[in-house]
């Protein structure tokens, strides 16, 4: 019996050899496997021919409405239009089949076709999006009816749903800022609430400039906005209804002062700071009973609180630890803990819409900095650095940081400034005069 | 005072409290005649130290040893031994207990402490019969050890010849609580669980090595077989149309007769197979020199240039592998197709996916340019696509 197994052996050993010998052979006749771990971080180039005029009377719209696309596009850092002096092949019209070796020659790698419509007070955008290199139409082809005065708005929703099916994420073109709008000496200040769209257009003032108001929060829904108003000599937090501006004051807890206010996640409610007998503790008040609760209780300065996306928890600052610092503690309150560990005092926390990361202000060695950093506060990174700059706010995908930026000097003034979560792509807002206290609401329905 | 503590101390315990008493009063009384202390305790000590000198040379050897022994039994008796600083000094004093005991010889003794005792102690020594037989230290007595016994295996059995009576089961809970039996309820049949394997109890008292561990060595080395016959061998070298005849043949059963010649056929087989794939392929399509580095890096970097990262997004936590088909020009031949993805939700890998197409499309240009004399290995290409250096951090 031992002599057929030892025979076996070698009989299979030497099935192996001769297979491993063979093995090079087999394996150079396989896929060539490549790893690529080092891109490039450019704009992606896009060509954006005007969007074609169907109707007479539409020609005004058509070219405006693909400024707008362009622009918005052009201006998250994450586009560049191509110059249409360097198109190859006329665009055509909207039906028309696209010459997409011309358009890969001067290297577009999106191509945006659109057409425009007008009838009766009514306006019809219609638009198509082609992958260049691939040779064929990324997402089908979308059309948007409004009034003519919406214009602007489909414009920007042509952009969004550009943006989205380029870059996977949701755009953020078509919402609307609330902030505190500036004018005068700064000894002699006036501050009034405006509203406008992302991109500093179709400004609105929602209160006179005949008391101070400060720190206006957007609700999730953005049909509202809370903010701190001394109407009466002492801070109080209003309630404003968007549509109509009629506002009243929220009843909350008793206490000299009511300031910070933020809705929660589903806007029922409003999380804000209420000093009494100089202490300052966070409260969050019912919108629809009433009813208040306290979260916090210590004899610290607890302000500025956010709540995450989901709504299970608060981050805010406090000087519990002698500086001022973030921390992080259940949406009902209880034990906080600190997140924010770096030189340095932090401040104004607001956390992103994705969830992933907190934006805040930091003063260091006399200056100011945005900054985000994870919501356990590891990988933090200053986006901005400048003599002031402060209270920043998240654009509802949670890509862009929009804060208030002041200058030095007794003619400094304040003025909005937008960056990419990256950190490129620093630029200023346009707003008329100066501006404070952004709060970025979410896209419109 | 002393009364009271006699039960809970032990006779030694006791006796050794009484003579520190009797020592600390002797000392305190002492020292509060004593005016001036530092002559006196100069004068002293030599005075001390020859009296006791005299009473010591004076003494036999035997006394202090009987002595000692009596010490003890002083206590027992409860009467003691000094009686002057009993009656001088409250008994009350605790400190006995606190103070470290002197060593018992210099309590015997009524007189003055200085009296050393470990000096007749040491006298008393003479007694030939206290020194042990230094037996440790005994060198072997044998050094010219000329064989080494080898400890023998000790022939010990681990298990009993005959069977141990299996132990009683242990108690096992179930897993449902069962309703206690009343002395009503009929008995319910007891059946017999059938007893657990057990190995039976160790016959020796502790643990020895096998005496015979089974050994798994080859009794015997058997011979190299002798090679096969002749008839079953050619078929390797074979021509690839013969190698098939001849492989054909060896799944023939029948033609070998022993188990030997099977296995002789079967390494035939398996040489003659493995020799007609690789000359089937190389005459099919020879791959030529595999691609070097640089060829690689080449391509590499030609696909770099265009991957385009968006370190903000959430495709940039997706690693993709894609893999297509190249012409013999180097341009991408039909679809790119996804073959693989590692993070992020679908639609960051659909952005991912776009991403790495548009990358490899748009670098192609006018095909890449890959060794033309290679093009069996690099016809199908697989590429994967990792952002994680270029996250933001």
């Amino acid at each position: 019996m031992t002599r057929p197994f030892s025979t076996y052996f070698a009989a299979l050993l030497a099935a192996v050899l001769v297979a491993g010998a063979a093995t090079p052979v087999l394996a150079q006749s396989g896929p060539l496997r490549i790893t690529i771990d080092q891109g490039i971080m450019e704009p992606l180039p896009f060509a954006a021919p005007g969007f074609q005029a169907e109707t007479t009377g539409s020609e005004q719209f058509a070219a405006d409405i693909a400024r707008v696309v362009a622009e918005d596009l052009a201006g998250t850092g994450l586009f560049r239009q191509i110059d249409p002096a360097s198109f190859i092949s006329a665009p055509g019209g909207f039906g028309d089949q696209v010459a997409f070796a011309d358009w890969r020659a001067i290297n577009a790698q999106a191509l945006i076709k659109g057409a425009v419509s007008v009838s009766g007070g009514q306006l019809v955008v219609k638009f198509r999006l082609y992958d260049v290199f691939a040779g064929g139409e990324l997402g089908e082809g979308m059309q948007l009816a409004g009034t003519t005065d919406g214009w602007r708005r489909m414009a920007h929703k042509v952009a969004d749903q550009v943006y989205s099916r380029i870059t996977g994420e949701s755009g953020y073109f078509d919402s609307r800022v609330v902030f505190v709008s500036e004018s005068g000496p700064k000894d002699n200040r006036q501050k009034r609430l405006a509203i406008m769209d992302y991109d500093g257009a179709n400004l609105q003032y929602l209160t006179d400039s005949g008391s101070i108001v400060l720190a206006p929060r957007f609700s999730p829904s953005g049909d509202r906005v809370l903010y701190t108003s001394y109407e009466s000599g002492f801070p109080r937090i209003n309630l404003l209804d968007v549509a109509t501006v009629g506002r009243r004051e929220i009843q909350t807890q008793a206490g000299e002062m009511t300031f910070s206010p933020r809705f929660s996640h589903d806007g029922r409610s409003v999380i804000y700071s209420l000093s009494n007998g100089g202490n300052t503790d966070l409260y969050r008040t019912d919108l629809g009973t009433g009813q208040s609760s306290q979260l916090t209780n210590a004899p610290s300065i607890e302000t500025a609180p956010s709540l995450s996306p989901d709504g299970s928890q608060i981050v805010f600052e406090s000087d519990r630890s002698g500086t001022q610092q973030l921390y992080i503690m259940s949406a009902n309150g209880g034990e906080p803990r600190r997140i924010s560990f770096g030189d340095g005092r932090y401040g104004t926390p607001v956390w992103s819409p994705r969830g992933d990361l907190i934006a805040f202000t930091k003063q260091n060695q006399g200056r100011f900095h945005i900054g985000v950093m994870r919501t356990d506060g590891s990988e933090e990174r200053l986006l901005t650095a400048s003599f002031l700059d402060e209270g920043p706010t998240w654009s509802p995908n949670g890509r862009v940081v929009m804060f208030a930026r002041e200058t030095q000097g007794a003619s400094g003034a304040s003025t909005l400034y937008s960056v990419d979560v990256s950190g490129r792509n620093l630029k200023q807002v346009p707003t008329p005069g100066g501006a404070s206290d952004p709060s970025w609401g979410p896209l419109q329905p | 005072m002393t009364m009271a503590l006699r039960p809970q101390m032990t006779p030694g315990t006791s006796v050794s409290a009484v003579a520190h008493a009797a020592l600390i009063v002797w000392l305190i009384v002492g020292w509060g005649f004593n005016s001036d202390p530092l002559p006196f305790e100069v004068t002293q000590v030599s005075v001390v130290s020859g009296d006791e000198y005299a009473a010591l040379v004076a003494a036999t050897s035997p006394q202090p040893s009987t002595d000692q022994p009596d010490a003890p039994a002083a206590p027992a008796a409860d009467t003691p031994p000094p009686p002057a600083p009993a009656a001088e000094t409250p008994p009350a004093q605790p400190t006995p207990e606190a103070v470290q005991p002197p060593p018992p010889a210099a309590e015997a003794p009524p007189p003055p402490a200085p009296e050393p005792p470990p000096t007749p102690a040491v006298v008393d020594d003479t007694a030939p019969v206290a020194p042990e037989p230094p037996a440790p230290v005994q060198p072997p007595p044998d050094p010219t050890l000329t064989v080494s016994p080898r400890p023998a295996e000790r022939p010990a059995t681990r298990v009993a010849p005959t069977p141990v009576a299996p132990p009683p089961p242990d108690t096992q809970i179930a897993e449902t609580a069962t309703a206690a039996a009343s002395q009503d309820a009929p008995s319910p049949t007891v059946v017999e669980k059938p007893a657990e394997a057990a190995a039976p109890q160790e016959a020796a008292s502790q643990i020895v090595p096998e005496a015979t561990p089974p050994s798994r060595a080859p009794t015997t080395s058997p011979r190299p077989p002798a090679r096969p016959p002749q008839a079953a061998r050619p078929a390797a070298p074979q021509t690839p149309a013969q190698t098939a005849t001849a492989s054909s043949e060896t799944p023939k059963p029948a033609a070998p007769a022993s188990n030997e010649t099977a296995v002789n056929a079967a390494v035939a087989a398996a040489l003659a197979a493995a020799t007609s794939s690789s000359s089937a392929s190389a005459s099919a399509a020879n791959p030529g020199p595999p691609m070097t580095g640089s060829e690689r890096d080449a391509f590499r970097v030609a696909v770099n240039a265009c991957w385009n990262v968006d370190a903000g997004s959430q495709a940039a936590r997706v690693i993709l592998t894609v893999q297509f088909d190249l012409d013999q020009g180097g341009k991408v031949v039909g679809d790119i197709r996804q073959i693989g993805a590692e993070g992020g939700d679908s639609t960051a890998v659909n952005t991912a996916f776009q991403a790495a197409r548009r990358a490899i499309l748009r670098c192609q240009k006018d095909g890449y340019q890959l060794p033309a004399d290679k093009y069996e290995q690099w016809k199908q290409v697989e590429i994967t696509f990792d952002p994680s250096g270029m996250r933001l951090r």
